[in-house]
Parts: structure tokens; sequence; C-alpha cells
């Protein structure tokens, strides 16, 4: 396990060591990062300029989503989507062989090899979104609620993990499939707003199918101190579940795996 | 370029265009044919947009009592309007987009360009030809799933009116309009290739004054005058509002020439940056 630490630090370490070779581009990613957020707030604020309150969210609260969208985008993009990315490019050209051979689980390795650093930008973003709700909607948040929101976010990314992990896995067999993340995006952005804007067969297929209210509302609703204990054990129960399930796919995927000799 | 203006010329240039494009088109129908799978996911991304927009004012809608009328009371929007609204938008952003902008800034800095440059051709037709057929293709993929959402949702359609025969050519102009723009844009890149956030800029302003955020009639006042002053809402808003019966029969003649004046502007500005751009370009050694 200590090991495995140890590793974590050389990846994390080496990879902002080249990310800081592109530093200039981080600011005009905040610009674009702004700049995006104030699509969203706006084409929200419109809406709202008509009516106080879209299926029983008020601005104020339907903005603790979209904070939260943005810091789980960020999060994502900065831990798991270069190293999925990488993943798959590494299927395509053969070259996975080169992680399979090493001496750590591959999965361990292809996983958390790099992080990018500069993506931070829409994570600090929706920080940033967040206490400003947070202070709007006047909200009480103290270490219970900041503790259960960590797990939430932590449990939220296990999630996203998990699925993309099981997408990536498919590249084992239809190796031309590189915009498959685009469904996860696509899923992804329906959860911006409040699910209930949606037709009930949208919202189940949102909730369960690709959890993506999961991902977002719980984290919000810990946030708003509204996230009982119960459900938070239950949160760690489905993420372990989910990262179970995604392992086991991965291992058989690698058996169909024909590497670069093929 | 300078004007042919002997028929005979003129004639032999217009052939040599049009073997051209054959040729590039089929190029590229066959490569996208290759890429199906993909396509399809980049076809499919133009959905998730509009149906989010359509959920929200939808919500809006019943939080009004049904239907929703803007401040100047000039337009007045039911739940089945925003379905018409958004699912036309839907069909004629997907007929109309580009994606030019996005890829300008990695060809530069590859020096993927410079082959391009050296061929007797504007690399723009080949660009042109590309869009026309992803265009054609995804269209073809995507009809089946375009009549299921009218179904489905049930659109409030208008009365089939004399302004609608204008159709395809408002969708054409439109669609030409926002090619030229987003090319001049692209073309920033010849100077940096840090384009985020410009790119950003330009989608930010096209998702309010294009109106595919909201109708443009129910922005804010401000917003509104804001949009009918750019190029923006020519590209989106006139053809979607022509479909939907909703430009008065004095108004649509004006719509066409803001389109034709707004397309001669861009080609101006994306001649002049062009010329500049790769004089920059080969001067940096690329």
């Amino acid at each position: 396990m200590k090991h495995y630490l140890k590793l974590l630090a050389v990846f994390y370490r080496t990879s902002i060591q080249t990310d800081m070779e592109y530093r200039a581009d981080f600011f005009t990613r905040i610009l674009a990062s702004l700049l995006g957020l104030a699509t969203t707030v706006g084409a929200l604020a419109v809406a709202y300029t008509y009516t106080s309150n879209l299926r029983g969210w008020t601005f104020a609260q339907a903005l603790v989503l979209l904070a939260v969208y943005y810091l789980m985008d960020g999060l994502i993009e900065m831990f798991i989507a270069p190293n999925m990315r990488e993943v798959m490019n590494k299927v395509r050209d053969g070259t996975l062989d080169f992680v399979l051979l090493k001496p750590v689980s591959a999965q361990f390795l292809a996983s958390f090899r790099t992080i990018n650093v500069w993506r931070s930008v829409n994570a600090l973003v929706g920080l940033g979104l967040s206490f400003y709700t947070v202070g709007r909607l006047s909200l009480r948040v103290g270490v219970e609620q900041a503790v259960s929101f960590a797990i939430a976010l932590a449990c939220g990314m296990a999630v996203v993990y998990s699925f993309w992990l099981m997408l990536v896995t498919l590249t084992f067999w239809f190796v031309k499939i590189d915009n498959v993340e685009q469904i996860l995006w696509q899923a992804f952005e329906a959860g911006r707003y409040p699910i209930e804007i949606y037709p009930p067969w949208l919202r189940s297929t949102l909730t369960y199918g690709v959890p993506v209210a999961f991902i977002i509302t719980v984290p919000a609703q810990a946030l708003a101190g509204r996230l009982a204990l119960g459900f938070i054990v239950v949160s760690l129960a489905v993420a372990s579940a989910m990262v179970l399930v995604a392992t086991v796919f991965w291992r058989f995927g690698l058996r169909y795996y024909t590497g670069a000799s093929a | 370029m300078t004007f042919n203006f002997s028929p005979r010329q003129a004639m032999e240039r217009i052939t040599y265009y049009v073997v051209v494009y054959r040729v590039f088109i089929k190029t590229a129908l066959a490569l996208m044919a290759q890429y199906r799978f993909s396509v399809l996911i980049w076809a499919v991304w133009g959905f998730v947009g509009p149906l989010i927009s359509l959920a929200v004012w939808a919500a809006a809608t019943a939080a009004r009592g049904g239907t929703i009328t803007n401040k100047a009371h000039t337009a007045t929007f039911g739940q089945g309007d925003f379905v018409a609204y958004f699912l036309v938008f839907m069909i004629f952003g997907h007929l109309t987009m580009s994606w030019d902008a996005f890829e300008f800034a990695w060809r530069v800095r590859t020096g993927e360009l410079s082959p391009r440059l050296l061929r007797p051709i504007h690399p723009i037709h080949g660009d042109i030809a590309v869009n026309i057929g992803f265009k054609l293709i995804t269209s073809a993929m995507l009809l089946p799933f375009w009549v299921a959402l009218f179904i489905l949702l049930k659109p409030t359609l208008p009365h089939p009116d004399w302004r609608m025969l204008g159709l395809p050519l408002a969708v054409i102009l439109a669609g030409l309009l926002r090619y030229v723009w987003q090319y001049a844009l692209a073309v920033i890149a010849f100077w940096t290739t840090r384009v985020d956030a410009i790119n950003q800029l330009f989608f930010t302003l096209d998702s309010f004054l294009s109106g595919r955020i909201a109708p443009l009639a129910l922005l804010p006042g401000w917003l509104g005058a804001a949009a009918a002053w750019s190029p923006f809402s020519a590209m989106g808003s006139f053809p979607v509002m022509l479909a939907l019966g909703r430009v008065p029969g004095d108004q649509v003649l004006v719509g066409f020439v803001v389109q034709l004046a707004w397309i001669a502007v861009g080609i101006l500005v994306l001649r002049v940056l062009w010329s500049a751009g790769v004089k920059q370009y080969s001067a940096v050694g690329a």
C-alpha cells in the first residue's frame, strides 16, 4: 500500500513538472472558463426573469447544482480524463503492452499516471461559485457538511471513473470509438440543472442508468446540509461496488487485448 | 483572385470548382463512412443542448401557467411553441454548424496546414467540402431521430405560408454566414494558438445572440437589441422564426438582406485576415 502511495507521489510530481511547461495557457483557460460560466448562469438567469422557481428550485438553489457541476467537471478533467484518454490511445497504438509489462497493477498505472493541473480551472470556478451560493443561501457549512461534501465528491469521482473505465475497456473490442467519452459528457451536461425539469423517464435514466443525478445532486445536498448519514453510507457502498464491477470488467477485457503484435 | 468578366473564363472557373468539389466531397464521404460510429456520436452531441434548454423553458412555462409573454407584449410562447422553437433550432443548428475554429489552431501548431497551403486551391474549399459531406451523411442518419422527436414531443406547428418558401435559401445563407465568420475566427490561430478564450467568447456571444438559449424576443431588452445588430441573429434566429411563421411579412425581405450584408462583411474580414495571417505564418517559417 505504501509502495503504491509513493508511486502516486512520483506520478503526480512528474506530471506537474511537465504541466509547468504550459502555464501560459492558464490565463486563457481561466478566461474561457469564466465565459463558459457566464453562458450557463446567464441562460438560467433569463429563464428566472419569468418565474422565481423551476419545479421547486429557486435561482440560488439551481446555482448550487451548477457550482457542483463545474467542480466535478474540473476534478474529472484533472484526475480521470487524461488517464482514460491515454489508455484508449495506447490500445489503439498497441503500446498498452508497456503498461502491462510493468511490475505494478496495470489498472493502477493506467488510471493514476497523469494529473492535468491546468484543468483545475473549472474546479476553482466551481468552488468559487459554491462559496458564493452558500453565502447567498445563508447556508451554515460546518465541519460536518464539509466532510460529507468531500465524501460525496469522492464517491461521485469513483462512479465516473468506473463508468469511464468500462467504456475504455470496450475499446479492447471496438478500437475505433475514440469519442465514446462524448456519451458521458452529454449525460453529464444534463445534470447541470435540476433533474426535476426532465420528463419522468429521463429522470429515472439519469438516476439509475447513467447516475448523473447521483454525481451532482448528492454533493449539492451535502453542501446544503441535507445529506443524512445513512445516505452517505449508501453512496460509499454504491461507489465501491461500481469500482469493483469496473475492475472485474477491465481484467476480463485485458484477456482480449491483442497488443502490438496483433 | 481577380474577377473574370469574360463569360468563357467564368464558365471555366465554375467547372473547375465543380469538379474539385465533387472529388473533395466524395473523399470526405468515404472517410466518414469509415468512422461512422464516431461521426454519429458527434452528431448526437447537437441534441443535448436544445433539449436541455427546452426542459428549462418548459418548466418556466409551467410555473407561469402555460404561457410566457415578454415584457413588451410582442411575443407569446406556450409549451408547444417552445417545443417547436427548440426542435427547429436543433435541426437548423445542425444544418448550419461548423467546427474549423476548433481545428485550425491544431493545424497551425502541428504544421499540418503547410501542405494545404501548397495546393493550387485555397484550403477553405477542402474544409467546405468536408463540412457539406458531414452534413449530408449525418442528416440522413439523424432524420429518423428528428421525426421521432417531432412525434413524441408534439410541437405546435405553424400554418404553411408563402413566407416559408424562402426557407431553404434562409438556411443555406445562415450556414454560409456562420461558416464565413467562424473561419475568420479560426484564422486568428495564425497569430496565437492560445485561442481557447477567443473561441469561447464567440460561443458565448453566439449562445445568447443567435437565440440558442432562448427566443430573442424573450431576452432582456438590451440583449435583444444587441442581437439585432449582430450577425448571430441572422445565423440562428431568422431562419428558425421564418420556419415558425413568426416573421412579419414586411420583415422577411429585410431578414434576407441582413443575411447577405453580413455574409459580404464576413468574406471581406476573412480575406483581410487570411492574407495577413498567411504572411505571418510563412515569416515564422512553419
